[in-house]
């Protein structure tokens, strides 16, 4: 197994190289760059902008720029986010602890709903509440999330006055007290059922299958014959056997609790990493653009290598080697 | 153009609109609200806290000398102040400093005395000295160098042959002089007049400054409230300072908040924010509520749309070849007269802007009356005349009109496209204005970095383009208009204009004779009002909603009042 992992990990490094080559390509690819479009002749001219394009090092050829930006990169120098001033790591490590409170959040809400929910369905398939909870989950998956974010504002916040509507935490409450962290989570549970009450429905459908598959074996069968009460049958031996292939999403959940909600954070103004990540593309700041994306891709690597390994822990019938 | 970066989010809005449109009330009353003044009655209160509320998130770079953007500014101005501040004409007036100067080239600076820094420091010239000295150094990496060149000796201590800027002369703690390189009217409008704090930044290296914690998490000032905390990106927590030097403060503490676009109205209907500046698209579901209040003052940006009648070189910052195709001023004074600018602005701004036909803001002093222009009201008869008359008809019976060579004729309409929806129905409606008097017309979006660049360079594919600039307080239009000037964008070279505006900051020809400066601009107004290298289409009102129960704010052209003089009743 661990050698497996070395290799899978330096199997990553080629696909890195791809994934930057790729990306800066992107980046540079799209019109204009951090200090075009911006024109405020109150308080910048013309010749600023040249020298600061000098200065920035955007009138190299893009080979020079790429080789300077990676073996900066390659060292943990991300470079210093044009828009902030302040270097993109520091940007990033200001905003990760929102982006994972609220992805860790969402991903509970989502896994809570989504095992309620499934196992309901696989031991009643085909009856109404069955096809309720379908029905639910894709008209969920289906509903845009800014589209969900503006009516969940709109209905909790603005209407009912259950939750804020915008921002990670009261700016008055006290840091560290006990009132402090309970605003943190009355801020954040809003976006967080609106991320993950949207994505149950993979979840829900994928363990609702494998429970009725299983229910089907030879193995429920024979607890049946044994006398085995149905609820135990369900909640121990068919639910252990159908967690496995759930198990494959964590490592895909892995990217997703960083880079999962880039639209749902812009809009209840939740400083994280996705609003970050849009930010920085619609004002071009380059370095902090490609960090993020060198960050996400290295996760979503990671992630499917966590879930291959993960795949062999709970089912020892996978073999690695 | 400044905010754009969010204007996308508008889609948001409007998708929010369509939604609830059964909410909403009817969008032709638009005329309550006061103009300009202030909002609650009632006497000052002592205590209480406001929120104010930004619909985009601050980059942080919380000083003077360091932000980019005007969001970052309006934060700003809740803690610190320029040492001279403006009146409703965007003159000059003392705040901190006063001044005398003879000749307009040597200016004399005296300051209060017992002003105080956040952090219990005097202010003294010294610090203005250190903010001077910190944007001509080679290192800073802030946008406002343009405003101390003109210090005499400035270039040389940049370019590191001085240690000290040799026209800066300190007299004493509360006394200065600054020489310019040279005598100008706007010298002093175009003085960096922000201090910055010797006492804490004095230590930190020029070029990190800006990414400092000085500027980001802790920055001082020498306005009434100070900052207390900052939650990055979503709010900041004022309180009042009570060693503030002019006068008494109202508020205990200002709460800044932001927010969503999506959210502004929600937010105000709740009372959970009490003023923030509206995009004109809200405005008609802001004036139902009660309990908010909308005030609108003059703004200093005006939209346009631009011929591009030549090529720039910016090497030799020439105009080097003229484009043929909108050369004739009669062509260009029939599309005026197609438009219906009013019916446009009222549907597009919600009636939050105001036709003009002149480049200058009404507001500023050397603003030229409107009975001194022409007004080109909106006339399709009298265009479709002056089109024959200009020989452009329809020589092939296709229904449009044809050049006076017979060739076919059509206006290509550049507009730039964000992610909101109704900047391509704007630009569709422009283009229908002209061809309901005949000329075919095409509209084409373009991504908007990709458009202001195309529009500098003076791409072939650009040939009339929607455009909008925000002035200053100097209300000199040179850097925009001047054929020598990179952001002239229609190119327009008239050397008769150019050579009024050279007079008009021509010591020599106006001396310090405001009078002089203003007949001369108005006498440039006149041309370009004629000339029409650009159609100029409205100026936006600025509009800020204000909750009921906030009062002493007021609002002019220069922008708000002192914070100081805010308060709330509960």
């Amino acid at each position: 197994m661990l050698k497996y992992s070395i290799r899978r990990l330096l199997g990553m490094i080629p696909m890195l190289i791809l994934i930057s080559i790729v990306v800066f390509s992107l980046a540079k690819l799209m019109p204009g760059d951090s200090l075009s479009g911006e024109i405020d002749p109150l308080n910048t001219d013309p010749q600023y902008i040249a020298e600061m394009r000098e200065k920035l090092g955007y009138n190299d050829p893009l080979p020079v720029q790429y080789v300077n930006w990676i073996s900066g990169f390659v060292q943990g120098e991300f470079g210093k986010s044009t828009r902030f001033q302040i270097p993109v790591f520091d940007l990033i490590m200001e905003k990760i602890p929102n982006t994972l409170l609220l992805g860790i959040t969402a991903l509970i809400i989502t896994y809570i709903m989504a095992f309620l929910m499934g196992m309901y369905s696989g031991r009643r398939p085909y009856t109404l509440g069955d096809n309720a909870i379908a029905g639910f989950n894709y008209v969920m998956l289906a509903i845009p999330s800014f589209v969900a974010a503006v009516f969940a504002i709109y209905i909790f916040a603005f209407q009912l006055n259950w939750f804020p509507f915008a921002g990670s935490v009261d700016i008055l409450a006290e840091q560290g007290s006990f009132e402090y962290y309970l605003s943190r989570m009355h801020h954040v549970l809003l976006p967080a059922i609106v991320l993950g009450a949207m994505s149950t429905a993979s979840y829900t459908q994928f363990l609702r299958n494998d429970i009725i598959e299983n229910s089907r074996k030879d193995f429920v069968r024979t607890a049946r014959a044994k006398g085995t009460p149905m609820k135990k049958i369900y909640n121990v031996h068919i639910l252990r056997n159908s967690i496995i292939p759930l198990v494959t999403f964590l490592g895909f959940d892995f990217a997703a609790l960083i880079g999962g909600a880039i639209i749902t954070e812009t809009i209840f103004t939740y400083p994280g990493i996705g609003q970050l990540f849009l930010e920085s593309v619609t004002s071009r700041d380059y370095p902090t653009l490609m960090a993020l994306t060198m960050l996400l891709s290295f996760l979503t690597l990671f992630g499917n290598l966590l879930a291959d390994i993960l795949y062999g822990v709970v089912d020892p019938r996978i073999r690695l080697d | 153009m400044k905010k754009k970066s969010l204007l996308w989010l508008f889609t948001l809005v409007l998708i929010l609109s369509a939604f609830l449109a059964a909410c909403g009330g009817d969008d032709g009353s638009s005329e309550s609200g006061s103009e300009g003044g202030s909002s609650s009655d009632g006497e000052p209160q002592e205590g209480g806290t406001l929120v104010y509320g930004l619909d985009a998130p601050p980059e942080g770079l919380f000083s003077s000398a360091f932000y980019g953007i005007a969001t970052d500014f309006e934060v700003i101005e809740l803690f610190d102040e320029a040492l001279i501040s403006y009146n409703e004409n965007l003159e000059p007036e003392p705040n901190v400093a006063s001044w005398e100067t003879e000749d307009s080239k040597v200016f004399n600076f005296t300051f209060e005395e017992g002003v105080k820094w956040h952090n219990g420091e005097e202010l003294t010239v010294n610090d203005w000295v250190f903010a001077l000295e910190t944007i001509a150094d080679p290192d800073y990496d802030g946008p406002r160098y343009a405003n101390v060149q003109t210090i005499e000796g400035a270039e040389a201590y940049r370019s590191g042959d001085a240690d000290s800027i040799s026209g800066i002369e300190v007299v004493s703690d509360y006394e200065i002089n600054i020489t310019f390189d040279e005598a100008r009217v706007n010298n002093l409008t175009n003085l960096w007049a922000y201090p910055l704090p010797e006492s804490v930044l004095g230590d930190v290296p020029v070029a990190e400054m800006s990414a400092s914690e000085w500027v980001r998490s802790t920055p001082i000032g020498i306005g009434p409230f100070k900052i207390d905390k900052i939650v990055p990106g979503e709010s900041v927590e004022f309180s009042k300072f009570d060693e503030y030097w002019n006068g008494d403060v109202n508020l205990d503490k200002i709460v800044l908040r932001v927010i969503d676009n999506s959210s502004v109205v929600g937010a105000l209907q709740n009372n959970d924010i009490d003023m923030i500046s509206l995009q004109p698209v809200s405005g008609p579901e802001v004036e139902p509520l009660e309990n908010v209040e909308i005030v609108t003052y003059p703004g200093l940006t005006y939209y346009y749309v631009g011929f591009k009648l030549g090529k720039f070189d910016n090497e030799s910052q020439t105009i080097t070849e003229e484009l043929p195709k909108y050369q004739s001023k009669e062509l260009r004074q029939a599309m005026m007269y197609a438009l219906n600018r009013q019916e446009w602005v009222d549907a597009f701004f919600f009636g939050y802007a105001d036709v003009v036909n002149k480049p200058v803001p009404s507001s500023h002093w050397n603003s030229a009356d409107d009975s001194e222009l022409i007004q080109y009201e909106y006339d399709p008869e009298k265009s479709k005349q002056m089109l024959e008359d200009a020989g452009y008809v329809d020589t092939n019976d296709d229904g449009f009109r044809e050049d006076p060579n017979g060739d076919e004729f059509i206006v290509k309409f550049s507009h730039y496209a964000t992610g909101n929806p109704t900047f391509e129905s704007r630009a569709q409606q422009i283009a229908q204005y002209f061809e309901e008097v005949g000329l075919r017309s095409e509209v084409e979006m373009v991504e908007v970095n990709l458009y202001y660049d195309m529009v500098e360079k003076d791409d072939a594919s650009i040939e009339t383009f929607f455009g909008g600039w925000g002035t200053g307080t100097d209300p000199d239009p040179s850097g925009l208009w001047k054929a020598d000037q990179l952001w002239n964008y229609p190119r327009y070279n008239n050397p008769e204009a150019d050579q009024l505006l050279d007079d008009a900051l021509d010591i020599e020809i106006v001396g310090t004779d405001q009078e002089k400066r203003k007949e001369l601009y108005v006498e440039w107004q006149k041309i370009v009002n004629e000339d029409l290298p650009m159609l100029y289409i409205a100026e936006l009102e600025e509009i800020k909603a204000l909750n009921t129960r906030v009062g002493g704010v007021e609002y002019d052209v220069s922008g708000q009042n002192s914070p100081a003089e805010w308060f709330v009743t509960e």
